[in-house]
């Protein structure tokens, strides 16, 4: 394993780690924690702590000293969790999440003196009762200076032993090997390292150090278990320690120490406690498959339960039962998976030209057929669900926005969340975040008040977002749901007539008014913020949602509040179309645009001077576009009565009827980015290989609607068409 | 008597690295371990030294200051050294200094 790969799964189990103490920590601040929820966290921290110490992050480590030795105030009971503390501690979280980027080389290092500060007084206010490892915190800091810059897994037990010196000096002798017996004042702790204490760059010997940080000294170091050269197995801890404590250092700073490995170093309290015994390295999926390197480690797997530590020494003891696995995971090069999902579309594709040419062929080999698409199906589910990943990564990030937005705003906000096991496509998750940011920003500027004038309309002082997420039928709803005062519609509709986005004698409905928002450059800010009223965001926050082939759409009600709702393709890769012809070409129209097909009467369709045409679906007037002449296709069916007409729903532009000759299937698409393999095409959102080895364009029905409209000049008598209608309804 | 050198670096890569080349030369006598030029070590390395001490005929093992005390400190002086003598520690330490 090199140090990069090292480092990548130290850079992950941050993440995790850090999302695990903001759960806590949120937890703390609902009321429904307990004990557990405090070690959660203090463990989370504690982890990223050992790992930044490991890996030289000298600013990261010291940073989370301190507030590790907060939590563990916390979690004694020797701080009382107050609302402030929850605060300081949750601001703390976000400066560590500041300080692991600076780690990763995305960010500057934060200016966290102030906040060590306000940590340090938190610990100190309490009567000085921590009684932890304070003494360590500038050592810890400034010890770990690795050699040289690339050592990664490196240690020096050299610099170490220079600081610790003069401590161990009464106490070095000059005899080596066994010291003499404790004197009485002191403590005895057993330790033996497991395999997982040397695993990934962990090295057992620097946590030794901290043990002299506490003021153990070795006094007898078990060699007993070690086999002879040829059975030895590098990835097993062979060698323990019995060390010597001073009467005030607690049990529970030493057993710290080992926190960051858990259960991979067995700890045994007393003189008289026996010697943990050796534990033989089991193998670990997750290690193994990221490294091919550390298959070393890979033997006999035996499992051992947590309590061995206090069990009796002896020769090795025969192996336990393993216990089950938990929870197995790998990690996987992100790479990797994108070709297996190509490969799958390429089989999507196979399986259907096949499917086609036999039955051209006249080989109705149904059965086999029908299996074989069946598992084609199964295996591009099994693919695109290794992609999946809860949309809960996605909303963890909330809480610290909701508290910036209350530092900047001085609004309090509530979150509720639900959902959030829901799963998505990796893809339309990274790209979730950006239009998720901002349409929470949004809610809290703009949607709900201040606390006086909630207090004023009878509302709670504090507002609450909801943010929720379901499937529903085969599409992703998230909900952004604020319960502020809505949106102003008069006052979006003059600052649109100011601006010059609507005429001024328009006449909109309700949900027009509320889509305004979107136009770029609109905002309705009477002053602008560092959070918002710019008017770059929503017209932003649509570009994003329907570059990932979705749609958003707002409810809204004065003094309620408004709520957007995003409607969200599970994956990217493969997709439901419509395919049609359109005389020489074939096209494929994406199904989340469709509303219904229709087969015209001829005194349905109203002419509008030469070229231009209306429908009457159910009352209300739509335009209709010829397709062929949009992609400038021959031989196609000219007259509507003749053809067939789709009924599609836009974003910007409202419904219209693409006039196509006939739908020749539903089926799904493998979609094929026309960007990395031509260029971006006006109206065209991609292209997909057909059963028959043709390629057929895919329409981006927005934005084809939208330009033939406005070609046409069809597009305002669409809307002023279409309003009575809406606003009957 | 074959002598295997150990690297500036003892860390795991470097025993797992060492353990194949130490087991065929035990297999045949008497070893020399030069740890001279170590300046960090690991457990994983102190182990197989433990051990390559344990096994067959033996070894010798020739300490930089570093080795040296690293293992007074963790009490495994007298299982890796021939000769415990102080002179040898203060020198490694005198050298530190």
């Amino acid at each position: 394993m090199n140090p990069e790969e090292i480092q990548a799964i130290f850079f992950a189990e941050c993440e995790e780690s850090h999302a695990a103490a903001e759960q806590g920590l949120a937890a703390c601040k609902a009321g429904t924690h307990d004990d557990d929820t405090v070690n959660a966290v203090f463990r989370g921290v504690h982890s990223i702590k050992g790992g930044a110490g490991a890996f030289g992050y000298i600013a990261l480590q010291g940073f989370t000293h301190t507030f590790e030795t907060l939590l563990s105030d916390v979690r004694d009971g020797t701080v009382p969790i107050t609302e402030p503390l929850i605060d300081v501690m949750l601001r703390a979280l976000d400066t560590l999440s500041d300080h692991v980027a600076a780690a990763r080389g995305l960010a500057e290092t934060p200016d966290d003196a102030a906040l060590q500060a306000e940590l340090t007084a938190a610990m100190a206010a309490n009567a000085g009762a921590a009684p932890t490892a304070s003494p360590a915190a500038a050592m810890v800091a400034a010890e770990i200076i690795p050699d040289d810059a690339e050592g990664i897994s490196d240690f020096d037990l050299d610099a170490m032993l220079d600081a610790i010196s003069d401590d161990m000096a009464p106490a070095a002798g000059g005899t080596g090997g066994a010291e003499s017996a404790a004197p009485e004042s002191t403590w005895v702790a057993k330790v033996r390292p497991h395999a997982g204490a040397m695993r990934n760059g962990s090295e057992p010997l620097l946590m030794l150090r901290e043990i002299f940080d506490l003021g153990g000294r070795c006094v007898e170091c078990d060699v007993g278990q070690i086999p002879p050269l040829d059975s030895i197995d590098p990835g097993t801890g062979y060698l323990a320690w019995s060390f010597a404590f001073p009467g005030d250092v607690s049990e529970a700073s030493v057993r710290d120490v080992f926190d960051f490995v858990g259960e991979e170093c067995s700890v045994a309290i007393g003189d008289d406690a026996p010697m943990p015994p050796v534990r033989p390295a089991e193998p670990r999926v997750a290690a193994a498959a990221a490294v091919p390197s550390a298959s070393a480690e890979a033997h006999a797997p035996t499992g051992t339960p947590a309590d061995v530590a206090r069990a009796p020494v002896g020769a090795v003891p025969p192996a336990p039962p393993a216990p089950p696995a938990m929870g197995q995971s790998i990690r996987i090069e992100l790479g990797k998976l994108d070709k297996l999902i190509d490969a799958v579309g390429e089989l999507v594709i196979a399986q259907a030209m096949m499917a086609q040419r036999l039955t051209g062929d006249g080989l109705a080999v149904t059965e086999e057929l029908a299996m074989l698409e069946g598992l084609t199906r199964d295996i591009q589910e099994s693919a695109m669900a290794i992609r999946a990943q809860p949309i809960g990564s996605v909303f963890s990030r909330v809480p610290r926005i909701l508290r910036e937005l209350t530092t900047s705003t001085g609004k309090h906000v509530r979150l509720e969340v639900s959902g959030e096991s829901t799963e998505l496509d990796k893809t339309v998750i990274e790209r979730l975040g950006e239009p998720l940011t901002h349409l929470i920003r949004n809610a809290v500027d703009h949607g709900i008040e201040p606390a006086a004038e909630r207090l004023a309309a009878g509302k709670l002082a504090e507002g609450t977002l909801t943010l929720s997420a379901e499937h529903r039928s085969g599409r992703i709803l998230i909900r952004i749901a604020d319960d502020g005062r809505g949106i102003d519609r008069e006052r979006v509709l003059a600052k649109a007539i100011e601006k010059g986005l609507v005429a001024p004698d328009a006449v909109l409905s309700k949900e027009e008014i509320d889509l305004l928002i979107f136009a770029p450059g609109f905002s309705t800010a009477a002053q602008i913020t560092n959070v918002s009223g710019r008017g770059v965001g929503m017209d932003v926050v649509r570009q994003n949602v329907k570059d990932l082939g979705g749609r958003i759409t707002i409810e809204s009600e004065p003094g309620r509040g408004t709520m957007f709702t995003l409607t969200l393709p599970l994956t990217l890769a493969i997709s439901d179309g419509m395919v049609v012809n359109v005389g020489d070409q074939t096209l494929v129209v994406p199904l989340a645009n469709v509303v219904e097909s229709l087969r015209p009467e001829p005194h349905e369709v109203q002419g509008l001077g030469a070229t231009r045409a209306m429908i009457n679906v159910r009352g209300r007037f739509i335009p209709v576009l010829p397709l062929h002449a949009a992609v400038g296709a021959a031989g196609a069916v000219e007259r509507p009565e003749q053809g067939v007409l789709i009924v599609v729903e836009t974003e910007g532009a409202g419904r219209a009827a693409l006039l196509v000759d006939a739908i020749v299937d539903q089926r799904q698409v493998v979609i094929k980015s026309l960007d990395t393999h031509y260029r971006s095409v006006e109206g065209v959102a991609g292209a997909t290989i057909l059963g028959d080895g043709r390629v057929a364009l895919i329409v981006d029905v927005d934005g084809l609607v939208a330009h033939s409209l406005s070609e046409n000049g069809l597009l305002e008598s669409a809307a002023v068409e279409h309003t009575p209608v809406a606003q009957a309804a | 008597m074959p002598t295997i050198s150990l690297p500036p670096r003892c860390d795991r890569a470097a025993a797992e690295a060492l353990l194949p080349e130490m087991i065929a030369a035990l297999g045949s006598g008497p070893l020399a371990i030069d740890a001279r030029a170590c300046t960090q070590i690991g457990q994983v390395m102190l182990q197989v030294l433990v051990s390559a001490r344990r096994t067959g005929e033996g070894a010798h093992i020739d300490a930089s200051p570093t080795l040296r005390d690293t293992a007074r400190r963790l009490g495994l002086e007298a299982e890796l050294f021939d000769d415990t003598d102080t002179a040898n520690v203060s020198g490694g330490r005198g050298a530190r200094a």
